[in-house]
């Protein structure tokens, strides 16, 4: 990920004042970036903003880079923890109806169920409100931890090494999670 | 109560439903138009305005340090002219008898 720009050279040319080595900076990281803010947050949230204060972060704690570990892995944490601090300050649903559908999602609902063919981009978009209607209803933690599971294909060791818990913890959070939203899915079926 | 088929059935849906908003999730591969330059024009906002703080900061800390080392001053020299004064009483004697006080 780091090797279309050196990012050391980077770091030094923008610590000497250089702003084209900021930009450069920015067009390498965008792409982490956008990816995780796209994942962990809501469809509807002011991404070019999170992604900018995500960018501000960086750019203000960069002497706390050691270079012992790809930029692209310190920004990603960074960029997690903003979406999770932005996810605690957002009210967390007691639970997700049919009701609480619209007529698309509810399509998109029931196209899931049926397996239908491969979604356009207006039902993915649909699908995706549904995901995050039921991802609304988790804990922030709880969310990013599904999220890296079944989406992005994460092993229990590698969510260890990013959260710092422990396997057994782990393993013990999926576990509620899944039931939580066994427990979403059954109630927006009881239509 | 769910038996293990519905869950498989729940699970399987859940799978399905972010299957298919797969395509959602996906980032950008380059920043939208004007992105960089209003992120930059951002990013030299905040270094001026932490250079001028700093700038602040070190102007108080300065002012600060010469009041300290002034009060200190003062303090010390009348430290050292009290030290040199007579009580009123014995001055009072010395100067009816005519003795100078350096």
């Amino acid at each position: 990920m780091d090797s279309p720009i050196d990012v050391e050279d980077c770091l030094r040319r923008w610590k000497q004042g250089d702003e084209s080595a900021a930009e450069e900076l920015i067009l390498h990281l965008h792409p982490v970036i956008s990816r995780i803010v796209r994942t962990h947050l809501p469809r509807r949230d002011h991404e070019d903003d999170v992604i900018q204060e995500i960018l501000m972060k960086t750019f203000s704690r960069l002497h706390q880079y050691k270079g012992d570990a790809p930029m692209s892995h310190w920004v990603s944490r960074l960029a997690l923890t903003t979406c999770l601090d932005r996810l605690r300050a957002q009210k967390i649903r007691p639970e997700v109806r049919w009701t609480d559908l619209t007529p698309e999602e509810s399509t998109a609902f029931d196209a899931a169920w049926l397996g239908s063919s491969t979604p356009d981009a207006t039902e993915a978009i649909h699908a995706r409100d549904v995901v995050d209607k039921l991802l609304s209803t988790l804990a922030p933690a709880d969310r990013s931890l599904i999220l890296q599971v079944d989406l992005e294909g994460h092993s229990l060791e590698e969510i260890a090494q990013t959260t710092g818990w422990g396997i057994s913890k782990i393993k013990m959070r999926l576990f509620r999670v899944r039931a939580q939203l066994r427990k979403m899915i059954q109630n927006m079926e009881k239509r | 109560m769910m038996n293990s088929e519905n869950y498989a059935q729940t699970d399987e849906k859940w799978q399905a439903l972010l299957a298919r908003s797969t395509p959602t999730f996906a980032g950008d591969t380059a920043p939208p138009y004007g992105f960089v330059t209003s992120t930059l024009a951002r990013l030299k906002a905040e270094k001026g305005e932490r250079d001028m703080l700093e700038r602040i900061g070190l102007r108080a800390l300065f002012a600060s340090l010469a009041i300290l080392v002034a009060v200190v001053g003062v303090s010390i020299g009348m430290q050292i002219q009290d030290r040199m004064d007579f009580d009123p009483a014995v001055k009072s004697l010395l100067q009816a008898d005519d003795i100078p006080i350096s």
